[in-house]
């Protein structure tokens, strides 16, 4: 690895990589043991603050509150899952057919919300779903369907699927081209020979597109997993965890105890909890697919 | 034409529109507050998804003159550009250091680099808050920079690594051999080679910073500070709301990020989908 190489002094390493090691030790590692330390404690943000050992993590155990915007996690991801992966995997297999056409405007178009930020989408879906101005009971009102028409962000019982829809409309486009991209790695003489043994559409995508995906689906799933259990900005705009708590999500209730109730020692203990359940469901998910292709 | 093909012809109509449809949802929306931004609140109110029949720049001009959207510009402007050179900076020098030696502790530091992927920000943000605070390092120019440099970071150090690594060890031999200083051979002779994985850093981290809600919401609490996602939720809370105005804004916030989406757009979605996948 180092053959022939200049190999400078252990100075030179340590001018050229301190700044950035501190820099990044100062913004992720210290605040990490530091929530550690803080959610030990009882305290507000004042000079007083005690210690009360493992008494926050035992209240964290019985908090019903934190365990629905768990929940509210879980369907959120699995929504996300299905809607997401589901219909970029559809999209996928149907830009290796000649069927479709305008591919390059759909992967295009399809992609445009990934970059934008999820306070804007969260803010256009508040608008889409508005009662009075919102486009959604518009087009409904247009087609006769004005029996559907909802409150859809204040109706507690529809809500989290209110919410969930614009999550899933954001990143179709991410996973598509996460797919697509995996598909062009597929030799083109597989689909030639499927097509020469009369496997129609269907049968394609079912026998040879499914099982060629299998990897970069799982990737995928991963992905959506992770984005999922820290999700808050789209949250946070459109409800709050509202109405009541029917929407609260396990970032949007550390958020809330922490700078809306200033319980900054029950907070770390929240996101200390948050931490450990979001690399607990990675590490199972990993392990339950991983398991399956062997 | 026999049944059959009519029967297929019809079916991939069908699939089609359904296609075509699900990609106009996703532009619709955005055209729909582009249009309605340029209405006044009376024509918008009157018929929600008809075209402005008189132009009107006089929502901008209010997101400008009473919501303060272009200090929250500048301050996203000026954010976004320096955490995207630092980033650079960092993660070519890190990535480089560790594609080529091992030396004590590089193990360590890598995992520890890699490790920050997996860690949800929100598990930072009230330890950081209160670290800031004690600090005095709450609300200045320089906050927003620290966290979105040292988050961008592990993605970034991990593609430039990876890109380091192909690279022919050679190059840096005949550059020694021509007395180049590691200084030079780093800056002058890597650094140009990295040009392409350089973009995917510049793409994933100025997108990230530039959207970033979750520091910005806790660390910034002075107007002039703000940077957009949070001066748009002030906007929308502080002023009874004004749709039009509250779309003008939010066309203020996403018309670069759609400018430079539609030049740039195989190289963005490249970009994304690199950092995702090989991360």
């Amino acid at each position: 690895m180092e053959r022939g190489l200049f190999k400078p002094k252990s100075r030179v390493f340590i001018g050229y990589l301190a700044l950035p090691v501190l820099w990044y030790v100062f913004v992720v590692v210290m605040p990490l043991i530091l929530a550690l330390k803080y959610s030990l404690y009882d305290w507000s943000g004042g000079p007083r603050m005690r210690f009360v050992g493992l008494s926050n993590y035992a209240e964290l155990i019985k908090d019903t509150d934190f365990w629905l915007s768990f929940k509210n996690n879980v369907i959120i991801t699995l929504l996300c899952i299905v809607g997401q992966i589901g219909i970029a995997f559809v999209l996928a297999a149907l830009m290796t057919t000649r069927v479709l056409k305008f591919k390059e405007f759909h992967r295009t178009v399809i992609f445009l919300p990934v970059v934008l930020s999820a306070v804007v989408i969260g803010f256009i879906w508040t608008l889409i779903y508005n009662q009075q101005i919102g486009i959604l009971n518009w087009v409904l009102r247009a087609i006769g369907l004005e029996s559907l028409i909802k409150p859809w962000l204040d109706d507690p019982k529809i809500v989290i699927y209110s919410v969930s829809v614009p999550l899933i409309w954001q990143y179709i486009g991410f996973y598509l081209v996460i797919l697509m991209a995996s598909l062009q790695s597929i030799p083109k003489e597989i689909f030639e020979a499927a097509e020469i043994d009369g496997a129609d559409g269907f049968k394609r995508t079912i026998y040879i597109i499914l099982p060629l995906l299998a990897d970069t689906l799982k990737v995928s799933v991963m992905l959506c997993i992770a984005g999922n259990m820290k999700v808050f900005d789209h949250i946070y705009v459109m409800t709050g965890g509202g109405p009541g708590k029917s929407s609260m999500v396990m970032a949007q209730y550390a958020y809330n105890n922490s700078f809306i109730m200033f319980k900054l020692g029950y907070g770390s203990t929240i996101s200390v909890g948050i931490l450990v359940l979001s690399l607990a469901i990675i590490l199972l998910s990993r392990k339950l697919m991983g398991g399956k292709t062997q | 034409m026999t049944l059959k093909r009519i029967l297929s012809r019809i079916g991939a109509l069908i699939i089609n529109a359904f296609v075509m449809l699900l990609s106009l949802s996703c532009i619709f929306p955005i055209v729909w507050l582009i249009y309605s931004s340029l209405k006044t609140e009376k024509e918008f109110a009157l018929n929600i998804a008809a075209l402005p029949a008189h132009p009107t720049f006089e929502n901008y001009i209010n997101a400008i003159k009473t919501a303060k959207m272009h200090i929250y510009f500048f301050n996203s402007l000026f954010t976004t550009v320096v955490s995207v050179i630092l980033i650079v900076l960092f993660s070519f020098v890190v990535g480089y250091f560790f594609a080529r030696y091992r030396f004590a502790g590089r193990n360590f530091l890598y995992t520890m680099f890699l490790a920050g992927m997996l860690i949800p920000i929100h598990a930072l943000l009230v330890p950081m808050f209160v670290e800031f605070k004690v600090l005095g390092l709450l609300d200045k120019r320089i906050t927003l920079i620290l966290p979105y440099v040292g988050l961008g970071l592990p993605m970034a150090i991990f593609l430039m690594e990876n890109f380091i690594k192909d690279i022919p060890h050679e190059i840096e031999e005949a550059a020694y051999i021509d007395g180049a200083t590691l200084t030079t051979t780093l800056f002058r002779i890597i650094l140009p080679i990295c040009k392409p994985i350089i973009s995917t850093v510049v793409i994933l981290s100025s997108l990230s910073s530039w959207n970033e809600f979750s520091f910005a919401l806790v660390l910034i609490k002075s107007d002039a500070l703000k940077t957009l996602p949070v001066g748009l939720t002030n906007f929308s809370s502080q002023y009874t709301v004004k749709y039009t105005q509250l779309m003008a804004a939010i066309t203020i916030a996403i018309l670069p990020v759609i400018v430079v989406y539609l030049i740039f757009n195989k190289r963005v979605i490249q970009g994304l989908v690199a950092g995702a996948v090989k991360g």
